[in-house]
């Protein structure tokens, strides 16, 4: 028994060692050292700012791949689980002052009660119905947050603002803000990543692949629709949370379709059912909004011209191809 | 021998179709039993009414002493009967052995497959069907013969008592039908109750002792191979009526 425990715990460093000569793991280490040495040099908090958000929509990308790419179920309204969440870390933050850890946790455990609640009807659509079906009532909420009843208790259209930040205010503010993003992302990424190859993402993948025939597998297709609805609003509640922490506000626009359908391009620019697919996707649209942003009005227009164009030219997503060219440029270095 | 499935006076109608009329018979522990009849005799809607894809109108149909009718097909797989499509249906982008492993990890799968590992449990199954060496490709590039097999190692994988196959042998090759009918024999040589259709009779009428035959929905004949083929309503139902042959 003391022997095998040994054993493991020397396997594992060697695991990773082989791991990381290969492609995929060189290349995620390479990733995430650039990642984690760019506060060094880029001390602007608004150029952090943007790498913050970039990441925080890969998390929020990522989710939505999780349910998409793995369960097969498309929702066009997957902002209400960033929005519920956003909304609950801000009210626990400033009105509660709790934890900032509590309060996203909070704000993400409500993401996933309100992803029963919604998931429990939604379910039973399929195909474009249930995306329709996501997106009304995202766009419920958002009404009612807007104009509706709700709108006077729940803080109306200015939403929560004032929001108390988590470290005190200095110049290295932003920089724990990078870091503590950073690494909630990893781990997201990584739980994602990790529940995609285990048992729960093959049970997944099939009902995506064919339900009727999962069905005849004696898989209970409803429950587990409803789990991946549960883990995908709980990764979108914990972006909503970081989103609050950072932005320290929140309002009802969170709510809108913009973000839901940004979770989509993002995703799908990088590629359906490959996570790291969504990080990509969501660096690169984040990056090339800013980009743009000189060009004014006209940065809408050459968005989206790029956009097309890569639709048009990577219909499976910029991923795969990238990944093929440093590959060949990896064996090539390696003289293989 | 105890009567392992009872399906008594079952009706299932299509708007102004009925494609299952009034239809009875029972199906004993351990036997091998065919179910024949021409296109669109109903043959795979009696089997949609029993794994539960379609509910009846009307009749009952009773498994190991538990009433399954109108149950939903996953909790019919889940009480031991597994059956396979006339289409072959498969996961497109899982391996092989991951198409497998579903079937595993279902409830009653699972309790089988826990005390083996689920993997190796797996593995067993890829391997007596006659896929393990191709358990990392995905389906999607197979021949036809070998989605077939893999269709009958989803099944097994829930480790059923009784086995629904529907048309196991419809688009096959020479070889490929060999192949299949070594494999559905040692299947019930394991002890399998296995039932099957079938509207190519050649190589179901080798395989079972017992068939029942069906047309338009109504029972016709339940009998040895040779009954059934030699009897005039049969022949009726495949050739039609007629003193052209008299």
């Amino acid at each position: 028994m003391a022997s095998n425990i040994k054993n493991k715990i020397i396997s594992v460093p060697n695991y990773l060692k082989t791991w990381i000569k290969t492609f995929r793991g060189g290349l995620t280490i390479f990733c995430l050292i650039i990642i984690s040495i760019i506060p060094i040099f880029l001390q602007n908090p608004y150029h952090l700012g943007i790498f913050i958000t970039a990441m925080i929509f890969t998390i929020f990308a990522a989710s939505w791949d999780f349910l998409a790419g793995f369960a097969g179920l498309v929702s066009f309204g997957q902002a209400m689980f960033l929005g519920i969440s956003a909304y609950f870390t801000a009210y626990f933050l400033r009105n509660l002052a709790a934890p900032w850890w509590l309060s996203i946790l909070i704000g993400a455990f409500a993401s996933v009660c309100f992803g029963l609640f919604i998931g429990i009807p939604c379910l039973r659509l399929k195909g474009p119905y249930l995306a329709l079906g996501t997106m009304v009532f995202s766009l419920i909420i958002f009404d009612l947050l807007m104009m509706g009843g709700l709108a006077l208790i729940l803080f109306g259209t200015e939403g929560i603002s004032r929001v108390p930040s988590i470290f005190p205010v200095n110049e290295t503010y932003q920089i724990k803000i990078y870091y503590l993003t950073l690494i909630i992302t990893v781990i997201c990424l990584e739980i994602i990543i990790f529940i995609g190859k285990s048992n729960l993402g093959t049970i997944l993948k099939s009902i995506r692949d064919d339900s009727t025939s999962s069905e005849a597998s004696g898989i209970n297709i409803t429950k587990y629709k409803i789990i991946a609805f549960m883990i995908s609003s709980f990764f979108a509640g914990i972006a909503g949370g970081i989103f609050a922490v950072h932005l320290r506000a929140v309002n009802p626009a969170i709510f809108g379709p913009l973000y839901s359908f940004y979770a989509i391009i993002m995703a799908s620019l990088g590629g359906l059912a490959t996570i790291s697919g969504s990080a990509l996707g969501a660096f690169f649209f984040i990056f090339l909004g800013e980009a743009l942003r000189p060009f004014g009005d006209y940065s809408v227009l050459i968005f989206s011209i790029v956009l097309i164009l890569l639709i048009r030219f990577a219909e499976h997503g910029i991923l795969k191809p990238i990944l093929e060219r440093l590959k060949d440029l990896w064996d090539l270095l390696l003289g293989r | 021998m105890g009567v392992i499935l009872e399906v008594k006076n079952l009706t299932k109608k299509f708007g102004g179709l009925t494609a299952v009329n009034d239809f009875s018979f029972e199906i004993k522990r351990g036997e091998f039993l065919g179910l024949i009849g021409p296109n669109g005799a109903g043959k795979t809607t009696v089997f949609n009414l029993i794994s539960g894809f379609e509910k009846p109108n009307s009749g009952k149909i009773i498994f190991d002493g538990i009433d399954i009718t109108g149950k939903r097909p996953q909790k019919i797989v889940n009480l031991g009967v597994s059956r396979t499509f006339q289409i072959v249906r498969s996961f497109k982008f899982l391996s092989l052995l991951d198409n497998i492993k579903v079937s595993c990890l279902s409830p009653r799968g699972k309790s089988f497959a826990r005390q083996h590992g689920i993997d190796e449990y797996a593995s067993t199954i890829l391997a007596s069907v006659g896929l393990i060496d191709k358990a990392r490709i995905p389906p999607v590039i197979l021949p036809h013969g070998d989605l077939r097999k893999l269709g009958i190692g989803k099944a097994l994988g829930t480790n059923p008592q009784l086995l629904l196959l529907d048309e196991p042998f419809s688009g096959l090759s020479h070889e490929e039908t060999q192949g299949i009918t070594s494999l559905i024999q040692k299947l019930h040589d394991d002890g399998v109750t296995i039932f099957m259709t079938g509207h190519v009779l050649r190589e179901l009428m080798h395989l079972v002792p017992r068939v029942i035959a069906m047309h338009q929905g109504k029972f016709i004949i339940d009998g040895t191979p040779r009954e059934v083929a030699n009897n005039k309503l049969v022949l009726e139902a495949y050739l039609g009526k007629g003193d052209v042959f008299a």
